[in-house]
């Protein structure tokens, strides 16, 4: 019986630090230790739940085998919801367009695979690149000229867009899928959870994705540029800013990490096809406002929030469920906390 | 000869012309001559009329971005094939049973999105949508995936046709009145509605839920016509389909969404050999309309019938025949008025005695002004406001009698505009309390403060800007029309009494201001100073019996500054009305005001007359920044 | 140093300058005072592009940059500090003073600048990795001032520096204007408050409703009755 307590207040204190973002803005100023405290939260987080569920004597090798999967669809999510959120902080655009490049990205992996029999790697760069041009066109063609128009306007191109683009697809590629030769072969077993090589290499490779925006955003000129340009756009054109040149670069950034996920999610749900883009793409816009929309950090969050519901919903009650659980958690959050979890409310001057 | 508007002959012609056109059909499929393929593919049409029409007052009207339109189709579309299914109930209770509960689901659904805006409102519908397809799809009660077959088929193309007339005309009646007024009002500008007595929750929940409802009814004759339905015809992607038609139409057209929808129904079928490519024809076109005509095809505006009319005996008289012996028709644009008679006043300062008839009318400036009370009209007492922190506004008082005409300057930042509005309700106080007729206002939403008499003009000009001049006076007599949603739909006499009333008031209001020349044109396209008398004309139509003006005079040259100062002098006296002004125009502010408060930082600094007020030193300092040291 | 000829702009429908003539001569300070909405900020906005001219001529160092990209005039050697300051909020003071010299790749001279605007702030340096929105409004106005400063500007605009801020802190940043001026660069100063800036000041123009209405050195501006009229009205 201690045990349930004692890992429940392990869990409550870990949600509480988490919660007292102020306390860690405050006070933890240096740097190093404000990237770990996330990680290092986390880790506690999954200390006290393995305590937990000894405690209560549930199947933990299951629970576990759930907590993998859904982080490996978490990963796929995340890397969606990141090109989401960039492009929305800076413009404003829900591109609904994004999840089509990521389909457009896991073809040209496939493409790189199969046809030119590229070993991972390679395949994984040209995924990213192809997806990062197809972005910049369309910032170039359809939205840049609508810049000072109405929402509505910006969000029935970025839809006709995304329509235009499954279909291309399926002209393309015709609608019956392709399957990703089974590239990572190896499986290992942890503490009786089974792990496969290519769920890890999604998660490395999120990871790795993302600590490399993280570092592009918060330490590189162009970065700084587009986190500028996000506070403040007229502040950020007095500084030297080339506007148009920084949402160019944001385009091309977020779609490159939605051409990474479409080649990971590739080499572990090996079947795609054109209108592959459309549920991820909406289900990653959710994850990105659960998050708090326009902040990098809360559409990892938000995305692994979704994976790893809808795979335990899909596990302990049913996987019919499955869609509205995203759905489901986006209306919570906008009538709770519209800004996001990670998102600060804003007030409207009259 | 008075004038009348023509949305009464509108929807008769509306009417007659559905009439006709449908008796042309009907005989051509009675006779066979019209294939039954085809009468189907009419039948469609007809639903994505519904469809859209109804999308249009929610999206086009109302400017509430819904885009899970979808899940409401779907919720009627079950109601009435799972009650056609167990209970084999007529068509008609089914098309009413669809009708209330889409409406129901419109309304749980509303109220609780309706509070945010924009991009969160439309993945809020969005979520919504799917969130009831998925639910379709759990339920046993719905058969889920499997869906539901068997329902009867009914003879669509006859009773189609009965339904889209109905809901068009419904939805047209509705739009073409004083709740459409309110419903365009809070699409233009929310914040100002609301300072017109435009209850903007209200009117938005109401919107959403009778556009939820039409497209439950769309969903019903979906069910009838396809007998067999599952959650996968309810997708997103039927969302979109209705949206891309809605705004290739023209958001906030209703004959543009008609066009539309039918066009884009039938379209296809007579492009069969591009059917291969449709699929990418359609979303190119649509992006390549957006970049270029984004209004859509009729943009905002209905066909225009009095134009038509006019053009129609125009060639008439060209090509003989007598000329219209008819009593000359009103039309909607400005056409250059060659004999068109008003009967309204036409002095340009009006005479005394015409004072707007409004027995029983609730807050109402009534006659002459009666003797001032020795109650302070206006009291503020001790009003503060936090602003993240920093008090933007620190302890304010002030008690003005009526008919008083008082000033309140200060520089920039100093929270004058905060005052005003906490006076209207748009931001509670966090201390204190207003008084206003010794009755307690603050904390009260706008719309009641509106009620009580309270208006407003804006700093930033929150006029419509889509609208005509004419048609942002009239929305503001909001409260005072006389009748109620339910007179919109039936159209009782009064309703044309009433109506007329309130455009000959509107009318009147513009010729005091001097607009009245100008009153067919966009709001938009009015020079700046003329703007802001538009704002005034506006704020006067409430009925005010306190009118607060936030720099009237910005932007305004000498002489219009100087003219501006005798008509609010002028209104003041003829509305009876207390007037609070802020202003930067010190020369105004000097030769106008009775009194003056100044306020610097958020506190008071000084209140007193004008000559006080030019004197006292820390009034100068204020203004002209410390003295160096 | 600047040359302004008969600029014409509208602003929101309205007809905001009306024909405005103003030169800056090198290492001077130039006041621009009028009563609100006279235009000050929006002749600040047309010369960075931020606002576009419909007419008239702005000569920077002799090169016209009428409508030129905001971008392009920055890399020249001119600098807002715009109206509000306008902080990034989301960012460190040494991320904002840093994005002060984007334009500039010598990385030696931007750090040498830092400390220079360090030593003109000390209160900023001891908020270095404090996020720019916690900071106070003086202290924001400060690092607006810096970062203006850190693309090593030879024009800086002011635009309302002593907005919302207590008296005793209008003092030293007018103060500190007045050393920035004295280490070489020329200032051109938009002020509510027509004392304090016309204190500093070598030269002033009035702005009334979007023109300029009366020019001459400060000093004798300051003595003006018709200055002092302009403001509280006849």
């Amino acid at each position: 019986m201690s045990r349930v307590v004692a890992s429940l207040l392990l869990c409550a204190v870990c949600i509480l630090l988490a919660l007292l973002r102020k306390y860690r803005t405050h006070v933890v100023s240096n740097p190093a230790l404000k990237y770990s405290y996330y990680p290092a939260l986390i880790l506690l987080a999954a200390l006290g739940i393995n305590y937990l569920l000894t405690a209560l004597g549930a199947n933990k090798v299951y629970t576990f085998q759930q907590a993998v999967y859904g982080l490996s669809l978490g990963s796929v999510y995340a890397l969606i919801a990141l090109g989401y959120t960039m492009v929305y902080g800076i413009i404003r655009l829900i591109n609904f367009a994004h999840g089509d490049i990521y389909m457009v990205g896991a073809y040209a992996g496939y493409y790189a695979v199969t046809v030119m029999h590229l070993p991972f790697v390679p395949a994984l760069v040209i995924a990213m690149v192809a997806s990062s041009v197809l972005g910049v066109l369309i910032e170039r063609i359809a939205y840049k000229p609508l810049r000072n128009s109405p929402r509505i306007t910006l969000l029935i191109t970025a839809i006709g867009m995304s329509l235009l683009l499954e279909n291309v697809g399926q002209k393309l590629f015709t609608s019956t899928p392709r399957t990703y030769p089974t590239i990572f072969k190896a499986s290992y077993e942890v503490f009786g959870v089974s792990v496969d090589q290519s769920r890890i290499i999604i998660f490395a490779v999120t990871v790795l994705l993302m600590i490399g925006l993280q570092y592009f955003v918060n330490y590189t000129k162009p970065g700084m540029a587009m986190r500028a340009l996000s506070q403040d756009r007229d502040a950020a054109r007095l500084m030297g800013i080339n506007v148009d040149r920084v949402i160019s670069v944001t385009f091309a950034v977020g779609s490159a990490l939605a051409g990474a996920a479409g080649i990971l999610v590739g080499i572990v749900y090996p079947q795609i096809k054109p209108t592959m883009g459309i549920m991820p793409g909406l289900k990653a816009f959710v994850a990105a406002v659960i998050g708090g929309i326009g902040i990098i950090p809360g559409a990892m969050l938000g995305g692994m929030i979704i994976g790893v519901s809808e795979n335990f919903v899909t596990a302990y009650i049913s996987s019919s469920w499955r869609d509205a659980i995203a759905f489901g958690l986006l209306i919570l959050i906008l009538l709770v906390k519209p800004s996001g979890l990670l998102g600060k409310s804003v007030r409207e001057k009259v | 000869m008075q004038r009348h508007p023509n949305q009464l002959k509108g929807s008769l012609y509306w009417i007659a012309a559905s009439a006709v056109g449908l008796l042309i059909l009907n005989y051509l499929v009675a006779t066979d001559a019209l294939d039954w393929y085809y009468a189907g593919v009419l039948s469609t049409a007809g639903i994505y009329i519904i469809l859209t029409t109804s999308l249009n007052l929610i999206n086009g009207i109302t400017g509430q971005l819904s885009i899970g339109h979808a899940g409401f189709m779907a919720v009627g579309a079950y109601t009435a094939a799972l009650l056609s299914v167990h209970y084999d109930t007529p068509f008609v209770v089914n098309i009413l049973a669809a009708f209330a509960t889409a409406a129901v689901a419109g309304l749980v659904i509303g109220l609780p999105t309706l509070r945010l805006k924009g991009d969160y409102l439309a993945i809020a519908t969005l979520g919504f949508g799917e969130i009831i397809r998925v639910v379709i799809q759990n339920l046993k009660v719905t058969r889920g995936a499997f869906g539901i077959v068997g329902i009867t088929w009914v003879d669509n193309l006859f009773y189609t046709e009965i339904v889209v007339l109905l809901s068009v005309v419904i939805i047209w009646r509705i739009v073409n009145s004083a709740t459409g007024r309110a419903l365009i009002a809070i699409r233009e500008d929310e914040t100002a509605a609301e300072t017109m007595g435009i209850n903007t929750t209200l009117y938005k929940v109401m919107a959403f839920a009778i556009g939820s409802a039409f497209a439950g009814v769309a969903g019903a004759l979906y069910a009838h016509r396809m007998t067999y339905i599952s959650p996968n015809d309810f997708t997103f992607l039927k969302s979109v389909d209705i949206l891309v038609m809605l705004v290739l139409g023209g958001l906030g057209s209703i004959t543009g969404a008609v066009v539309s929808a039918f066009s884009l129904t039938l379209l296809p079928e007579f492009l069969r050999f591009i059917d291969e490519w449709r699929m990418v024809i359609y979303p190119l076109l649509l992006v390549v309309v957006m970049l270029f005509r984004p209004q859509g095809l009729f943009g905002t505006k209905e066909i225009d019938f009095g134009a038509l009319g006019a053009a129609f005996r125009w060639l008439k008289s060209r090509f003989g025949g007598a000329v219209g012996s008819a009593p000359q028709r009103t039309v909607e644009t400005a056409s250059p008025s060659s004999g068109m008679q008003t009967e309204v006043q036409t002095s340009s300062l009006q005479p005394a005695g015409v004072q707007p008839d409004l027995s029983g009318q609730p807050g109402s400036a009534a006659v002459a002004p009666a003797e001032p009370s020795s109650r302070p009209f206006l009291e503020v007492n001790g009003l503060s406001i936090y602003y993240g922190g920093l008090k933007a506004v620190s302890d304010f008082n002030m008690s003005l009698p009526e008919g008083a005409l008082h000033g309140l300057i200060g520089p920039n930042g100093a929270g004058k505009t905060t005052v005003f509005n906490m006076l209207t309700g748009l931001h509670p106080p966090s201390e204190g309390e207003i008084r206003f007729r010794r009755k307690r206002i603050d904390r009260l939403p706008p719309y009641r403060i509106s009620s009580e008499g309270v208006a407003r003009t804006f700093q930033n000009i929150r006029l419509f800007k889509d609208l005509t001049v004419l048609d942002n006076v009239k929305t503001a007599f909001h409260m005072n029309v006389g009748y109620g949603f339910g007179a919109s739909l039936v159209r009782p006499p009064s309703y044309g009494v009433k109506e007329r009333r309130v455009t000959s008031e509107a009318e009147r209001l513009l010729e005091i201001l001097g607009l009245q020349e100008r009153r067919m044109e966009l709001a938009r396209n009015l020079p700046y100073g003329e703007q802001r008398r538009l704002e005034i004309a506006r704020a006067l139509a409430t009925r005010p019996r306190l009118l607060l003006l936030d720099e009237p005079a910005a932007g305004m040259n000498p002489q219009e500054t100087a003219s501006l100062m005798e008509l609010i002098r002028w209104i003041r006296d003829e509305f009876a009305l207390t007037i609070l002004l802020i202003e930067h125009d010190m020369s105004l502010v000097m030769r106008l005001c009775e009194r003056i408060t100044v306020l610097d930082y958020g506190v008071t600094i000084f209140e007193g007359t004008p000559d006080e007020v030019k004197r006292n030193p820390r009034v100068i300092e204020a203004y002209l920044g410390q003295e160096a040291n | 140093m600047l040359r302004i000829e008969d600029l014409h702009v509208y602003y929101g429908g309205i007809h905001a300058l009306k024909g405005i003539n103003l030169t800056v001569a090198q290492s001077q300070i130039v006041a621009l005072i009028g009563a609100n909405g006279a235009g000050k900020s929006t002749t600040l906005n047309s010369i960075c592009a931020i606002v576009r001219v419909e007419s008239g001529t702005i000569e920077f160092l002799g090169k016209n940059i009428t409508n030129v990209p905001s971008h392009h005039i920055v890399s020249m050697g001119l600098s807002q500090v715009p109206e509000g300051r306008k902080v990034f909020p989301a960012m460190t003071v040494n991320e904002n003073l840093l994005m002060g010299a984007y334009s500039r790749r010598d990385r030696a001279g931007v750090r040498e600048d830092l400390e220079r605007v360090f030593a003109l702030f000390p209160r900023l340096k001891e908020r270095r990795n404090q996020t720019a929105g916690t900071l106070s409004g003086g202290e924001q106005q400060m690092l607006a001032i810096g970062r203006g400063l850190m693309s090593r500007p030879k024009l800086l605009l002011l635009d309302e520096p002593s907005m919302g801020l207590a008296p005793l802190l209008v003092q030293e940043i007018f103060r500190i204007i007045k050393e920035i001026n004295g280490q070489g660069t020329t200032i051109l100063l938009v002020e509510q408050n027509a004392n304090m800036a016309l204190s500093i000041a070598d030269y002033g123009y009035v702005l009334e409703t979007g023109k300029t209405v009366i020019q001459g050195p400060a000093r004798d501006l300051a003595q003006n009755e018709d200055v002092r009229a302009a403001y509280l009205g006849g």
